[in-house]
């Protein structure tokens, strides 16, 4: 924990000297982030990193300017408030900017940070790794990820009064079995390393891998598909993304526009915002400004509930402060009531998707979405995978396929996504239609 | 204004080789007791390494290189102060607003100094002071059914190159911007984009992105090796395919030059001491060469191109897109169009999305218009177009000559795990594709 306290002195020491302005907001992050990436059963990259940031918002009225470096000494701090106040004073005013968050309670984080995580050494990562890779040349299969353990500080302190930090960790296991013409993907990713599972995310990544030697055609359509928690990531990006302030209420681009209040998907599905659950270690705040993040319920048994806020937004619009960035980064869809294996077995004929890839929003009023599939794709037939399948382009709206889901009763904390780096905990989701668009030549 | 931010980071990185196996740690922490961390975490992660270590991964580096590097410009930002870049941005913001429907504009611009040394046992001391610049705008408008539609760029989004703060100029916001709000007010009540098989003409700032996601990203080696299968891909092209593979038609040169006048990655020596040549990626269509570090190319023998980047102190230096560049051959845009009777003339970019080997791909233009018996008619918005990567470069018919040749800049080019963002750069001029399918409906 000295992170933390270290943070809010760096924070404590830069507003002070920043004391000349209106009003000023600190945040800084201190992380330490190690990674044994890997390739054909043998590590290619074995590294780690730590790094300080600090960043000083500095406001003369509406007009405001953010400085950052991971530069902590004096002269440098000394920089920064005067390159901020200069910048400041000589930009064109805000008029959406109103404050600032006031001090206020913030909840206190229930978990988080675990020994076993941040004290991981390199050969504690490799030991994990050496199972894996033996299991893997035992199938005749090669590989490709990464192990990564990593420790991050947050904290944000303003010139009214608020001061929040938070350290958790995080551990992961991406790995991708790949065979001649086939391949599996697996991950598992928890704050607490000693419950790495690698040798489930071995077992799971090769039995896929190994379903069938040559990937089947199969003619495109619509089919029911059951999307394991990292494809069903991605393409729930598409609402979340779209669920911020600005995206409702200026932009107006949102699916959301029009719709709140009203019953827009399946019963099934209930969309939470809860920093708090116990899959998570995220803080209690909003990192961008420090305001508590309140616990939300976003789309309620399929009716549309309500968009998330930040400080800024909120007095902005004259909404509500939800304490969020511009999406909910603490997604968490409830489960449902039967297992994955009962929602496999509930299948005639459809198609599991593991993950894809490079996955746009074509329409943002619909949340339409095309992407493609990755790293293992099966044929369902009579309630089993019966074929690995080529990949396939797919074109959906998301407003319009989740009026038809039905989740497992298994959540879990999927890998962060690329862009925002937020995990969501997710069960498997069995969608009755989703439309195949085309198919490519390789699995 | 919406915001006006600086980002200062300075650091180190400490690569350490045992046994053929590589450690690398990162710190921003400039004290004696950090650097003896830094070294000895660097070792610890290397030795882990060699526990897996039945074959050797890399060999150390023989060269002594001792050398110093600046990115050329003619104006440098310094001499441009805030109050002048907020009040082009602002006027160049403003010159969008042209009709009641438009509802938002935006204009931005980005400098980026680095200074980079690098050092090394064999005795190898490079000091670097790279510069890079862009500059971008757009206008959103809404039409009569509440559609919202943008238009913006110049090129994909913006105009990125190496150099000062004439980069910025050059972008020409302030002219750009009404034409961009006439075109975003007709787009937003225009008609989508049939889906068909047409003639699609590229302007060249689609291109570019063409060029960078569907040869750039394949010929780096460490995918075309499986050392990126997990997260940015692999590569339908390779190395056992040089000399052999047909990767588009005669038409198609493209080569990587790390030395490219204006290029975001051109440098004096890339992030291994490599210095840059220019290579023959693909000659006539054919597969020539990969991009490379030394390590990919010392296990495959293929040629150095100086393509190792790191996004940052923090990060292992990885291969990546450096200045690829798609040589251009005759003729103007203008004379392609004329040259066309039944297509579609595309330009900007909204979306793109293709397959973790490179081959299947859909692009999502921000504006197409139709092409008729030579002359460019109605505008279609969501002019999207799908192809298969050999295919669509094998009917690539015409490349215009040097009128239409700009030196393109991509500032946020993804790879690596953990992820590092890179700056790339795409030379190209404008083409045509025959016989392509768009209009690829999103509800399809």
């Amino acid at each position: 924990m000295l992170d933390r306290d270290r943070a809010l002195s760096l924070a404590e020491t830069v507003l002070k000297a920043a004391a000349g302005a209106d009003q000023a907001q600190v945040t800084v992050t201190i992380g330490d982030a190690s990674y044994a990436r890997f390739a054909g059963n043998y590590v290619i990259q074995n590294l780690d990193a730590v790094s300080t940031q600090i960043t000083l918002t500095y406001f003369a009225g509406k007009k405001s300017a953010s400085i950052s470096t991971d530069d902590a000494s004096p002269d440098s701090i000394k920089r920064i408030v005067a390159e901020a106040r200069d910048i400041a004073h000589r930009v064109p005013p805000d008029s959406g900017f109103v404050s600032l968050p006031k001090a206020a309670p913030i909840a206190p984080a229930t978990h988080g940070y675990f020994d076993a995580t941040a004290d991981a050494t390199p050969d504690d990562r490799i030991e994990k790794l050496l199972p894996v890779f033996a299991r893997l040349k035992s199938a005749q299969l090669s590989s490709s990820g990464f192990m990564t353990t990593q420790t991050t500080t947050s904290a944000v302190a303003n010139s009214l009064g608020v001061r929040a930090a938070f350290t958790g960790t995080m551990s992961g296991l991406q790995l991708k079995a790949i065979a001649a013409k086939t391949s599996g993907f697996a991950t598992f990713y928890s704050p607490d390393f000693s419950r790495m599972d690698a040798a489930g995310v071995s077992e799971r990544a090769a039995a896929k891998a190994t379903l069938a030697l040559e990937p089947a055609t199969f003619a495109p359509g619509d089919y029911t598909v059951l999307l394991e928690p990292s494809a069903f990531a991605a393409a729930l990006k598409a609402l979340t993304e779209g669920m911020g302030a600005d995206n409702v209420l200026e932009d107006k681009d949102s699916w959301m526009v029009g719709r709140i209040g009203k019953r827009l998907f399946s019963p099934h599905l209930t969309l939470r915002d809860d920093w708090s659950h116990p899959l998570f270690a995220n803080p209690p705040f909003n990192v961008n400004d420090g305001a508590q993040t309140k616990k939300l319920t976003l789309i309620d048994r399929g009716v549309v509930d309500r968009y998330v806020t930040s400080t800024y937004s909120a007095n902005k619009y004259h909404v509500a402060n939800t304490g969020h960035p511009n999406f909910p980064g603490n997604a968490v869809i409830e489960p449902g009531s039967r297992s994955r294996e009962a929602l496999l077995a509930s299948i005639e004929r459809g198609v599991l998707i593991t993950r894809t890839w490079y996955e746009r929003v074509v329409d943002p009023r619909r949340a339409s979405i095309t992407g493609i599939t990755r790293d293992g794709v099966y044929l369902i037939e009579n309630g089993k995978l019966t074929k690995t399948l080529k990949n396939f382009r797919y074109f959906v709206s998301m407003v319009d396929v989740l009026k038809e889901v039905e989740f497992s009763d298994t959540q879990v904390l999927t890998e962060p996504d690329a862009d925002t780096n937020c995990s969501s905990v997710l069960p498997d989701a069995k969608i009755a239609k989703y439309h195949l668009a085309a198919q490519t030549s390789f699995a | 204004m919406r915001e006006a931010s600086d980002v200062t980071s300075a650091g180190y990185g400490v690569r350490a080789l045992i046994d053929g196996s590589w450690g690398f740690f990162g710190s921003d922490r400039f004290d004696d007791a950090a650097f003896d961390v830094a070294a000895a975490r660097a070792t610890a992660l290397a030795k882990s390494g060699t526990k897996i270590a039945d074959r050797v991964f890399a060999l150390q580096p023989q060269e002594k290189v001792v050398a110093h590097f600046e990115t050329p410009m003619t104006k440098d930002p310094a001499s441009v102060g805030l109050s002048a870049r907020a009040d082009m941005l602002l006027a160049a913001e403003r010159a969008g607003h042209v009709a009641k429907s438009v509802i938002a504009g935006y204009a931005f611009l980005t400098i980026w100094t680095t200074v980079k040394e690098f050092y090394s046992t064999t005795g190898s001391a490079v000091t670097q002071m790279l510069r890079q610049a862009g500059a971008g705008c757009g206008v959103s408008a809404l039409g009569r059914d509440q559609d919202v539609q943008m238009r913006g760029g110049p090129g994909d989004f913006a105009l990125y190159q190496g150099g000062g703060y004439e980069v910025v100029e050059r972008a020409g916001l302030h002219a750009l911007m009404p034409e961009y709000g006439r075109e975003a007010v007709l787009l937003a009540d225009a008609p989508a984009l049939p889906s068909g098989v047409r003639d699609l003409v590229l302007d060249s700032g689609v291109l570019n992105l063409q060029l960078h996601e569907s040869v750039g990203h394949p010929l780096e080696l460490d995918r075309a090796l499986g050392w990126e299968a997990n997260f940015s891909g692999v590569s339908w092209a390779t190395p056992d395919q040089i000399g052999k593979l047909r990767y588009g038609s005669e038409l198609l040169d493209v080569y990587v030059d790390n030395a490219l006048p204006l290029g975001m990655a051109t440098v004096g020596y890339d992030d291994e001491a490599v210095k840059p040549a220019r290579v023959p990626l693909i000659e006539r269509g054919i597969l020539r060469a990969f991009l490379t570090s030394r390590d990919t190319a010392a296990q495959t023998g293929l040629v150095q191109t100086a393509s190792t980047r790191a996004q940052d102190w923090s990060c292992v230096p990885m291969v990546r897109i450096t200045n690829i560049v798609l040589a251009p051959h005759e003729g103007t845009l203008a004379s392609i169009i004329a040259d066309t009777k039944d297509g579609v003339y595309v330009a900007g970019m909204r979306s793109w999305s293709i397959d973790d080997h490179r081959l299947n791909f859909q692009f999502g233009p921000q504006i197409g218009y139709e092409i008729k018996n030579g002359k460019r008619g109605r505008i279609f918005k969501q002019p999207t177009y799908t192809g298969v990567t050999p295919h669509f470069w094998g009917s690539m018919d015409r490349v215009s000559g040097p009128e239409d040749f700009v030196v393109w800049g991509t500032p946020n080019c993804g790879k690596g795990e953990p992820e590092q963002i890179s700056r790339t750069t795409q030379a190209c001029s404008a083409a045509r594709f025959r016989g392509v399918t768009v209009g690829v409906k999103s509800d399809a």
